[in-house]
């Protein structure tokens, strides 16, 4: 269901990782351009126009994080940090920066194409008006009513709990970080990360059947959560 | 006190102290002539200048001695300690004050100087370690991250026998991930990283570890009991601690072996225990499974011996204890406690939504 040939951008100075991303995108039917410096990397960005930017944030000329900033700017094109699992600061300035996700190497190909498609269906979806009743998976929340159903299931949620879920309902599949749910919910001067962790918790235990072993909202350690939408 | 070197002047110090007095008394012998007791005076001073720039106490012997000098060889009488005007006090009280004000002062700014150089080494080696692992981590992980995506890639157009050994390629790509994790997160914590504590609810922190172990808990029921309560911990270490002791569980048991977790708070701590019906722990005093490199007999071949040593560095960098004990009938409990101030945080409760407009 990809469109004729979503152009993505590839940013990566490890010639056998670009590779490997390159194949497997190229194998999905998407255009790929690559770039592995940060200047070669502003560049494409200009001329090509990518409808998705892969980001390696550890390149030799400078830091990627400079990208998604300047490209933050001009451009809506989502972009997906690639990083290892000890690098949970770096994800989260470049995700509280401006990127739409990260990938935690190790990763699959089935891993890179999800995520790809997310990004790329919430930057379309930016472009249609909201649906009153928003839908992932068994969880239906009809904003003009402030219902909440699970499986068919009457959920009844704090004000709090409520705008936490739909925060993430509306970002469905894409990780938010503790900042950008705080800062919802919240507003700018809350800096307390237990109060989400302990409100999350509290939502956990009347979506999920088992709220230590969430199917919808699970946790990305470090950086904040994520509604599945599978 | 235990820091007492660098306020300890070395012997050279009081060797010019008294060299500086005896020179300030020839000076003094040789201008006797020409000179007042005022500029025998301001000599002296010179001289416990000099020897206070050693420190302390090479400044108060200058002073004692300079007084004691002073009095011998320039005030009437002569060659007697004796002082018959009194006005003569007053200047060996200057010169003692001043031996003791340099002196102190010049102590002062080398504990300065020591500490803010102890300091400045301590920020060279913090940093050095966070760049060697970093760069470790990031040349170890990239081809093992090539490697993975490329089996996966193969894997997705693989049928039969070829799908399996890609599979398998890929199995171990992430088994040797997970040992790099634990190599690193054991050498950050043992080098001095100090855990970045936060208060965490236990569903938060036993779902993100689990979330991790889909394919080594496939074959072994799971049976949770976690209450909702917090925990004071680094979430990131804790959760690798979790993953290790649920894997560890989930390698030494039989595959249908059930694996119990069971996490409260006891006390002043959140108390995490991780329990199986499997073989029970090997022979010999528990603690030893904490060792690193240690492995139990008849493990399938391949693990190295970290995880278990992992959790304990992990456990005791946030001043907690680690415990291993055979089960109740059979199996092995496996308990982790992270002490806190026992208070944490509460919040307001709030009123449900009101519900249709």
């Amino acid at each position: 269901m990809t469109q004729a040939a979503d152009t993505v951008l590839i940013v990566e100075d490890e010639a056998p990782m670009r590779r490997f991303l390159s194949a497997a995108l190229q194998s999905h039917g998407f255009r790929v351009v690559e770039a592995n410096t940060l200047s070669t990397a502003q560049r494409l960005a200009v001329e090509q126009h990518p409808d998705a930017i892969l980001l390696d944030l550890g390149l030799p000329d400078g830091d990627g994080l400079s990208l998604v900033r300047d490209l933050r700017t001009w451009s809506s094109a989502p972009v997906i940090v690639l990083s290892a699992r000890d690098r949970e600061d770096d994800k989260v300035t470049a995700l509280d920066a401006g990127a739409d996700d990260y990938l935690t190497k190790p990763f699959g190909t089935s891993e890179l194409l999800a995520r790809i498609r997310v990004a790329l269906r919430h930057a379309r979806a930016q472009r249609v008006p909201d649906d009153p009743v928003l839908a992932v998976g068994a969880i239906k929340i009809d904003q003009a009513r402030h219902e909440v159903s699970v499986d068919d299931g009457a959920v009844h949620l704090t004000p709090i709990e409520y705008r936490l879920l739909v925060m993430l309902a509306r970002h469905a599949g894409k990780v938010l970080t503790h900042k950008q749910l705080l800062h919802e919910v919240w507003g700018p001067r809350t800096h307390h990360t237990h109060y989400l962790r302990v409100h999350m918790a509290a939502l956990r235990r009347k979506i999920e059947r088992d709220p230590a072993r969430p199917r919808w909202i699970t946790t990305e350690p470090g950086v904040g959560y994520r509604l599945l939408d599978r | 006190m235990t820091d007492s070197r660098p306020l300890r002047a070395p012997p050279r110090a009081y060797v010019i102290a008294i060299v500086a007095v005896a020179g300030a008394t020839l000076v003094g012998q040789i201008a006797a002539p020409y000179t007042s007791h005022a500029d025998q005076a301001m000599v002296y001073l010179l001289a416990i200048l000099v020897a206070a720039l050693g420190g302390r106490g090479p400044g108060l012997t200058a002073a004692v001695l300079s007084a004691a000098a002073f009095d011998f060889f320039f005030v009437e009488p002569y060659h007697t300690f004796a002082v018959t005007d009194r006005s003569f006090l007053i200047t060996f009280g200057v010169m003692l004050a001043i031996g003791v004000a340099i002196g102190s002062l010049v102590n002062r700014i080398r504990v300065a100087e020591a500490e803010s150089r102890e300091r400045e080494l301590r920020a060279k080696a913090e940093q050095l370690r966070s760049t060697l692992l970093s760069s470790v981590s990031h040349d170890l992980r990239t081809p093992l991250a090539v490697i993975t995506g490329m089996a996966t890639s193969l894997r997705d157009g693989a049928v039969g026998e070829q799908r399996e050994e890609l599979d398998t390629i890929v199995g171990e790509a992430q088994r040797l991930s997970r040992i790099l994790t634990n190599l690193l997160s054991i050498t950050k914590v043992e080098t001095g990283a100090q855990p970045k504590r936060e208060w965490v609810p236990l569903d938060e922190l036993i779902g993100s570890s689990l979330a991790r172990l889909d394919n080594e808990l496939a074959d072994h029921p799971l049976t949770l009991d976690v209450a909702d309560e917090l925990a004071h911990v680094d979430p990131i270490l804790t959760e690798q601690l979790l993953v290790n002791l649920v894997e560890n569980a989930a390698k030494h048991t039989p595959a249908g072996c059930a694996i119990r977790v069971h996490a409260r708070r006891d006390g002043n701590a959140a108390m995490i225990e991780v329990s199986d019906a499997g073989p029970g722990l090997p022979a010999g005093p528990p603690e030893q499974v904490f060792e690193k490199f240690f492995r139990g007999r008849g493990v399938k071949p391949g693990g190295v011996g970290l995880g278990l040593a992992v959790c304990r560095a992990i456990a005791l960098a946030h001043g907690g204890r680690i415990a291993a004990s055979p089960g109740p009938s059979s199996g092995a409990v496996f308990r982790v406690w992270f002490p806190d101030d026992g208070a944490p945080p509460k919040l307001a409760d709030e009123p449900e939504l009101a519900r249709a407009v």
